[in-house]
């Protein structure tokens, strides 16, 4: 082994600079470029354009709440598979809960790439509107794709059909409302026409009321005679509410007490059968309609190929095998018409209080202009409503809590649209204080607002002795042909009223049998809330308990004035 | 300034002179890369719903071949679209390269040649020229037919054959205006009232050309003029028969799906076209009962033409490209592969009497491989179908 000399490890070290100087150097330019190419890029682009580029594209879809459940599992299944586009990036569905009607308003803003609502009645509202902003001959509705159908019924106990002569007799949308009209205690509900069922529901009383089973017209509809018929009908349902859905979750929670029916669509019957309660579908010997829940792209001047090609996967999807599998294990008719719905492990079984051979018929859905008037003259014909806010202004309010309150109570005032609806504020602490008396809104409205805005935050918590005294004020009214609820919210725990909780809700359960039915919606308010005293004052009047937070606040308001 | 500073502002001049040709490069329209020859050749193609489904598959199999022109692959891209719309979006200018534009198609598939033919002459207005050529090479080429036939339930097209003789436009308007509805006609009670398929014509054609073959049997004759739709005595006939319609709002693209997924409950038939009814026979025999399949006096057929756009926007290179896929359809294997989705080919060699074909499944329920003596309804012109189209808009629509 020989060793170098210390001089040629010198003429080698100086022969191999230029070469390392030469190589610093590209490394040093293409540093330098990479540098100035990025600092280009972003003033070109700007600094929100210095992000990354996306290697997904992802579609928006609205989707209305009663096929929730069904809806987020076809989505994750969907988001699993990692579809890609042709140019590789991943398809990413996003879905978006709403109702019908909110889901047009922000689809005409441009929100979404395609919408499914419950029914195509729908998506002719929704050109109606855009060809109002951009021409008679302009559509919105692009390709529309079905994946679950499922007829709306009238979903009634066991017991409440055979009275009515299920199975032997077919039963019919003039039945029920006989039986409403004759029978105090029979209690039915239906949905607000802002959603499918609800409109179907407000349909057959029109249709029943002008004599006709098709060709209602806007003439038939603001006729005064029918607007009285429809009008009491509309009476004898117990309360309105925000979906089919919601209620089907309050039947199965507090089962037979709740309603004796209700309107909704078949697959409702299915899943409440399945959480054990004994309800049938009634298919309406007059007519039904048909929840289809639509997939419609919405063909908006900047859609893009990438989520053209999005929407084209998530419809391939959703009439795939393995989805329609998944629809009509949820009790869904699945639109892949070989399979059969009685076929093994199918729940569209009469075992399970539906009919797979049903409906024979339909009722006529009239032009969108027709059911708009259906719709605003609903309004008017509704079931009125007196209601008592009654609002915990305690010292743990204080802050941010009672600034929310405010704003879901001015939303709530909002959302009750009928100026005949009557409202009344009562607010408590350590005292009771009925700061705006009951009173028709078209009297009271500004005062009311005006009261939200002063209320203020002190003192402790007299919850039972504000309920006592908006219930003995609904009770001394005595008015039956309204609803009659109190709206509750407290954060906290009871502790400065005369009256007891046993004492209140025997009182309570009494009025409602000798006098006028009282609802009580109780809302706890954050963590510290009493829930219990508030769920026995909402299960003594067949009302409901809600729990809300400081983000949820707003929207649970919300949600309750739908009941009205 | 010593050599290392020298050595510096020399790298840094460098790469500052690199990326401002680059820039400048880019800004002037050029590709960094790739580079441009290996590209795909994308042919966006706007097609009619009938045929859709296998036009569809079609370009799936034709890209996965990876097909090339002058060394560069195709890539068919399909946006499925009703003619009617189509021919629309097309005179309103929203197809084109501008900002708030839909990319321009470079080529068209609608249900029938007079869109072709009605869009040309709205652009002959506009720009002095076709922008579809009618014949030479790039000429609108059918690449398969279907025709409007009958589709009703059997026990309602029973009924309605003992209380009216045969089904037509005139028998159905009767069934349409009886106020007892089934119970009256011979039907059971608890079918309700009669209730007609139309689809909404703003959303599909079919429903256009619906209306124009109810004319032609009312007159008796196959030509409609604007005349004909707007003599009120026709115009009230029409109308009570499209007051048995149930609901247009849910009859978009596929009515013969609707058909079969609503049942009797949403329409106990209508004219509708036959691809449309055959492929969807098995499913209306699952979920209710089996269909009925009649062909009426007066046929309207469509005839799906492959028209290439022929305006500036598109390259030479990118319209032939859209000929290679045009060929590719009009190919034996997809000519047959046009048979199982109820269409009928327009290659001779192609015959709708195969074995596994719907035509040959369905036989017993009234399907014609071959037709019988039938008269074409004449395609009608602009006027017609915008009268028709209004005159729905106030009467039907807003009825």
């Amino acid at each position: 082994m020989s060793r170098q000399r210390p001089s040629q490890r010198v003429r080698r070290s100086r022969t191999s600079l230029p070469i390392i100087a030469l190589s610093v150097g590209v490394l040093g330019v293409l540093l330098v470029c990479g540098v100035c190419w990025a600092g280009y890029q972003a003033l070109q682009g700007g600094l929100a354009d210095a992000v990354p580029p996306p290697n997904e594209v992802v579609l928006r879809v609205a989707y209305s709440p009663e096929k929730d459940v069904l809806f987020r599992d076809l989505v994750e299944g969907f988001n699993r598979r990692g579809e890609k586009t042709p140019a590789g990036l991943t398809i990413r569905v996003e879905a978006v809960q709403l109702e019908p009607e909110e889901m047009l308003e922000r689809a005409l803003a441009g929100e979404f790439q395609a919408i499914t609502p419950d029914s195509s009645l729908w998506l002719d509202q929704l050109d109606r509107r855009y060809a109002e902003r951009s021409g008679p001959d302009a559509t919105l509705i692009g390709p529309v794709t079905r994946y679950a159908v499922s007829p709306v019924v009238l979903i009634m106990w066991r017991d409440v059909a055979e009275q009515m002569g299920y199975p032997n007799r077919p039963i019919g949308w003039g039945d029920v409302l006989a039986r409403a009209q004759s029978d105090p205690d029979f209690k039915w509900s239906h949905p607000s026409t802002a959603s499918a069922s609800g409109i179907l529901a407000t349909l057959a009383e029109f249709y029943a009321g002008a004599g006709k089973t098709r060709g209602l017209t806007e003439e038939d509809v603001n006729n005064q005679q029918v607007l009285d018929y429809v009008g009491a009908l509309e009476k004898t349902v117990r309360y309105y509410g925000e979906g089919e859905w919601a209620t089907a979750q309050r039947v199965k929670q507090a089962g037979r007490a709740v309603l004796d029916a209700f309107v909704g669509q078949e697959q409702i019957v299915v899943w409440l059968r399945q959480q054990g309660a004994d309800v049938v579908a009634i298919y309406p010997v007059e007519g039904s309609l048909w929840e289809d829940h639509p997939l419609a792209l919405l063909e908006t001047p900047g859609l893009s190929d990438d989520q053209r090609t999005a929407f084209e996967r998530f419809s391939d999807y959703l009439t795939s095998e393995e989805a329609q599998m998944k629809v009509l294990a949820s009790g869904y008719r699945p639109a892949d018409l070989s399979l059969p719905l009685d076929s093994p492990g199918s729940p569209l079984q009469p075992a399970n209080g539906v009919d797979p051979n049903q409906p024979q018929t339909a009722l006529q859905i009239p032009p969108p202009a027709v059911v708009q008037v259906v719709q605003n003259a609903w309004w008017e014909t509704k079931r009125r409503a007196n209601i008592y806010l009654v609002v915990d202004t305690s010292g743990s309010m204080e802050g941010q809590k009672i600034a929310n309150v405010r704003e879901a109570l001015r939303l709530f005032i909002d959302q009750v649209k009928s100026d005949r609806d009557s409202i009344g504020l009562i607010t408590f602490n350590s005292q009771v204080y009925e700061d705006v008396p009951l009173d028709r809104l078209e009297n009271n409205r500004a005062q009311l607002l005006a009261a939200v805005e002063g209320i203020r935050a002190g003192g402790n918590t007299a919850l039972l002795d504000a309920v006592n005294r908006a219930y003995t004020l609904l009770q001394r009214a005595n008015d039956r042909e309204r609803i009659n609820a109190i709206v509750v919210m407290t954060d906290g725990l009871e502790n400065a009223s005369a009256i007891t909780l046993t004492r209140l809700t025997a009182q309570m359960r009494d009025g409602n049998r000798k006098g006028v039915p009282v609802l009580v919606f109780a809302i706890a308010y954050g963590e510290d809330a009493d829930k219990e005293v508030l769920q026995r004052l909402a299960e003594a009047t067949g009302g409901q308990m809600r729990e809300g937070t400081l983000e949820t606040i707003r929207n649970l308001y919300r949600i309750l004035s739908t009941y009205f | 300034m010593n050599r290392t500073r020298v050595i510096f502002v020399v790298i840094v001049g460098i790469a500052v002179l690199i990326v401002a040709g680059a820039a400048l490069f880019r800004a002037a329209g050029g590709q960094v890369s790739p580079p441009a020859s290996n590209q795909p050749l994308e042919v966006r193609l706007l097609v009619a719903l009938p045929v859709e489904p296998w036009v569809s598959e079609a370009a799936r199999q034709f890209n996965q071949e990876r097909h090339t022109l002058e060394g560069r692959v195709i890539h068919v891209t399909i946006v499925p679209m009703d003619g009617l719309a189509a021919m629309g979006r097309y005179e309103r200018g929203e197809f084109g390269p501008e900002e708030g534009q839909q990319p321009l198609p470079t080529a068209w598939i609608p249900d029938s040649r007079y869109l072709v033919e009605l869009v040309n002459s709205a652009y002959k207005e506009k720009v002095g020229r076709d922008v579809f050529l009618t014949d030479g090479e790039y000429r609108a080429r059918p690449i398969a037919i279907s025709l409007f036939a009958w589709g009703i339930y059997t026990s309602r097209a029973e009924a309605l054959e003992r209380k009216y003789g045969p089904i037509s436009w005139r028998t159905l308007h009767d069934a349409a205006i009886a106020p007892g509805g089934w119970r009256e006609i011979g039907g059971r009670p608890e079918w309700g009232y009669f209730k007609l398929i139309v689809p909404h014509p703003r959303r599909n054609i079919g429903g256009l050309a619906a209306m124009v073959a109810a004319a032609g049997e009312y007159y008796d004759r196959p030509d409609i003029s604007v005349a004909d739709v707007t003599d009120p005595n026709f115009q009230q006939w029409l109308k009570e028969l499209m007051g048995a319609v149930t609901d247009f709002s849910s009859l978009g693209s596929y009515p013969g799906e609707n058909l079969a997924l609503f049942g009797y409950s949403a329409g106990d038939g209508g004219q509708l076209l036959e691809s449309d009814l055959l492929i969807n026979m098995a499913g209306s025999l699952t979920r209710w009962e089996p269909l009925r399949i009649l062909y009426p006096k007066y046929v309207t057929w469509f005839d799906f033409p492959f028209t290439v756009w022929m305006g500036t926007e598109t390259t030479a290179l990118e319209k032939n490209a859209a000929l290679e896929f045009e060929k590719y359809l009009l190919s034996r294997p997809w000519q047959e592969r046009a048979v199982s989705y109820g269409l009928r080919p327009v290659s001779s060699e192609v015959s709708v009497d195969r074995p596994d074909s719907p035509f040959n499944q369905w036989k017993d329920r009234g399907v014609a491989t071959v037709l019988p003596v039938t008269t074409r309804m004449r395609d009608p012109d602009r006027e017609v179908l915008q009268t028709l189209l209004r005159w729905f808009d106030l009467n039907v629509a807003r009825r």
